[in-house]
């Protein structure tokens, strides 16, 4: 495989920001593409050439294979990085940048369609002796074929999309009474999800953790894992915190899920970076879930305690190259990320879009800050509303989570709503400190993380505003001039440009 | 020595429904003293660029961040954000002869951010009561329902499904 030259990077925001840092590293160029929503974003500034791809809706814009691939040909790029979402995991575009001569930065198109649907996936598993939630491997064609496999499985359960992910398509059933009004709304949300109203059943699992392992492998078979995330701080199935090493995890247990999941990528020909998810019980079985055949949007966390740079390793294996390690990193240390969004965490979560006027980003020891935005910057409203991943490392657990904090205590974002206090309210919370949190953590505590008011601090900022509107008010009535005044204040900008014409 | 100057402060985080008086005397040189809840303090204020302000007051250093619309101030300092609604005197005269005809009127429900409507649910003349959902508004792949602010009838629908709103957009008004 030829050495690459440029990259484009068909994807916008942080990621995009992320991969191009190392490209730049690297000494490769960058292309990046851009909708019309996004002529003024970051990564459209930040690379060295930008291909406009079309209106602001990403079905019109960054989902266009044809679009993004002319972009690749007229910039002469040899590679596309994808990012995450969009054609992250499309195989037709994998297949298309194949016959275009383009190299795809990931796994082949076999690979993903073996993972792609989830009911394939769980039948690829079972064969490969992966275990797996239990459930059934295949879609039902009626909805007694449901009742009668969900009978054997035992309530509750969860009906869930073949083709789906995020939360969509998906209904928990605790009694058969429920199961005929699950089905029809299971079915028509996922069909009009992701056009295929494909179902299948799994058994609910109380309580879970998300826990998911980090794999790489190269083109000459060889696959090894680059330990786990813990991601159970989640809200609506939308991760927010992660964190690695899991507080849960026993070296025995990251090691068999290590072992399993290498198995996993091995068994589909996988190749590039991908993440094995699992879910774990409250007696610590594991079981797959789903395999993402991508580069996830936690993965600085891994890179902090294995001092791998994943999208230089995605870059390396794309030309060619034998993974530079094959044998399994023990974790040094640990890292914690959060996720900042544009979004205001006491009005459910609703997304607050619009121009921040002033950001100050964290910094100081061990502190990383992978942006996508800048003060003067409008956050369009017809994109996915995180703006930011913060992430630390620190040598133990408990020293992460006060560096994560003094972090969050530093960073400055005005003029939009975000849910920086609430990340707070989350590394404070005495169940996340203890470390054993599950799937459920977020909405459960739901009031208590929205935090309460401290008396002394609110004390102060009455004060603080009450002074602020007195001088807002001295402002004002210094810059109009009164009626008896002979020298009307006039802006400087104003006589520098009188100054200029004469 | 300079005049007394009084503000008229609601802290909405509290959800205060009346003003408390907060008393800002300046003392020179970027010096105060402001009384709130009887209580006398005297604090130094330099103000920075972008909304921002080193507080010192009490032997603490407080960095504060400000974010203004309209009369209200969200203060940010030590990681609380407090909403504070201030207003000066005469202001606060203006505001109680407006509000006499505010309260129990019209109300306009705007969007609160750009987006689409996806949905309507109401129609000219329905009779709606306090939170039920009246439109909803899809903004970054969420959809968020706007609810009637009050219980009361239909008089104007101005939002149509599957078009574009800006912020502030006037959607619904109830009567």
């Amino acid at each position: 495989m030829a050495r690459l030259k440029k990259v484009l990077v068909a994807n916008r925001g942080e990621i995009a920001i992320r991969v191009m840092r190392t490209c730049r590293e690297l000494g490769l160029k960058t292309v990046a593409v851009y909708s019309e929503a996004d002529r003024s974003a970051l990564h459209t500034r930040f690379a060295d050439e930008a291909v406009l791809v079309g209106p602001p809706p990403s079905r019109e814009s960054y989902l266009v294979m044809d679009t993004i691939l002319a972009a690749a040909k007229k910039t002469g790029a040899d590679a596309i990085h994808p990012g995450y979402g969009f054609l992250s995991e499309n195989p037709r575009f994998v297949r298309a940048c194949d016959k275009a001569g383009i190299t795809f930065i990931g796994p082949p198109a076999t690979a993903m369609e073996a993972m792609g649907e989830k009911t394939t996936a769980r039948a690829n598993m079972v064969k490969a002796g992966v275990p797996v939630v239990p459930g059934t491997t295949e879609a039902f064609a009626t909805v007694d074929d449901a009742r009668i496999s969900a009978q054997k499985i035992g309530y509750p359960i969860m009906l869930k999309a073949a083709g789906g992910g995020g939360g969509k398509g998906m209904r928990r059933i605790d009694k058969e009474a429920d199961l005929d009004s699950a089905w029809r709304a299971a079915k028509s949300e996922s069909m009009s999800a992701f056009g295929n109203d494909a179902v299948y059943i799994e058994k609910f699992l109380d309580q879970p953790h998300h826990v998911e392992i980090q794999v790489f492998a190269d083109t000459f078979g060889n696959c090894i894992h680059l330990n786990e995330r813990e991601c159970s701080a989640q809200r609506r199935n939308q991760k927010v915190v992660e964190e690695t090493p899991s507080p849960i995890l026993t070296p025995k247990m990251r090691a068999a899920m290590g072992e399993v999941a290498v198995k996993a990528a091995k068994a589909v020909g996988y190749v590039g970076a991908g993440t094995v998810e699992f879910l774990v019980d409250s007696s610590r079985n594991f079981y797959f879930l789903e395999m993402n055949t991508r580069l996830q949007v936690e993965h600085p966390v891994t890179e902090w305690v294995t001092g791998i740079d994943l999208v230089a390793w995605q870059l390396h294996v794309a030309q060619g190259g034998v993974l530079p390690l094959l044998e399994p990193v023990a974790p040094r240390g640990h890292s914690i990320e959060v996720r900042v969004y544009a979004e205001d965490p006491a009005t459910n979560f609703m997304p607050s879009p619009g121009t921040i006027e002033a950001l100050r980003v964290p910094s100081g020891p061990f502190v990383r800050d992978d942006s996508g935005v800048y003060a003067g910057y409008t956050v369009p409203n017809v994109y996915d509303p995180m703006i930011s991943k913060l992430s630390v490392w620190a040598p133990t657990r408990a020293e992460a989570l006060l560096r994560i904090k003094r972090a969050l205590d530093e960073y400055v974002v005005k003029g939009i709503t975000t849910n920086i206090r609430y990340l707070q309210h989350i590394v404070t919370h005495p169940e996340f400190m203890k470390g054993d949190y599950d799937t459920g953590f977020l909405s459960r505590e739901h009031q208590a993380l929205l935090g309460t008011d401290d008396p002394t601090k609110t004390r102060a900022s009455m004060i603080a505003a009450a002074v602020f509107a007195h001088q807002r008010t001295e402002a004002r009535a210094q810059l109009v001039p009164g009626p008896g005044s002979a020298h009307p204040v006039r802006s400087t900008w104003r006589s520098g440009k009188s100054w200029r014409k004469a | 020595m300079a005049k007394q100057t009084t503000y008229f402060a609601k802290n909405l985080n509290a959800g205060d429904k009346e003003p408390q008086h907060v008393l800002v005397e300046p003392l020179g040189a970027g010096h105060y003293a402001v009384t709130l809840d009887g209580k006398r303090t005297e604090v130094h204020a330099l103000s920075l660029p972008q909304g921002a302000m080193s507080l010192l007051a009490d032997g603490q250093s407080y960095n504060v961040e400000f974010e203004t619309r309209g009369d209200e101030v969200g203060v940010l300092l030590r990681n609380q954000v407090t909403r504070v609604d201030i207003v000066d005197e005469q202001k606060f005269r203006q505001r109680s002869v407006a509000a006499t005809f505010t309260i129990e009127g019209t109300q306009v429900v705007v969007s609160p951010m750009p987006g689409k409507v996806v949905r309507v649910y109401v129609k000219v003349g329905d009779e709606v009561t306090e939170g039920q959902p009246l439109v909803v508004i899809e903004a970054m792949k969420m959809e968020n329902e706007l609810k009637s602010p009050k219980t009361g009838k239909v008089t104007e629908v101005l939002a149509k499904e599957g078009t574009a709103v800006e912020n502030g957009s006037k959607l619904v008004v109830v009567e």
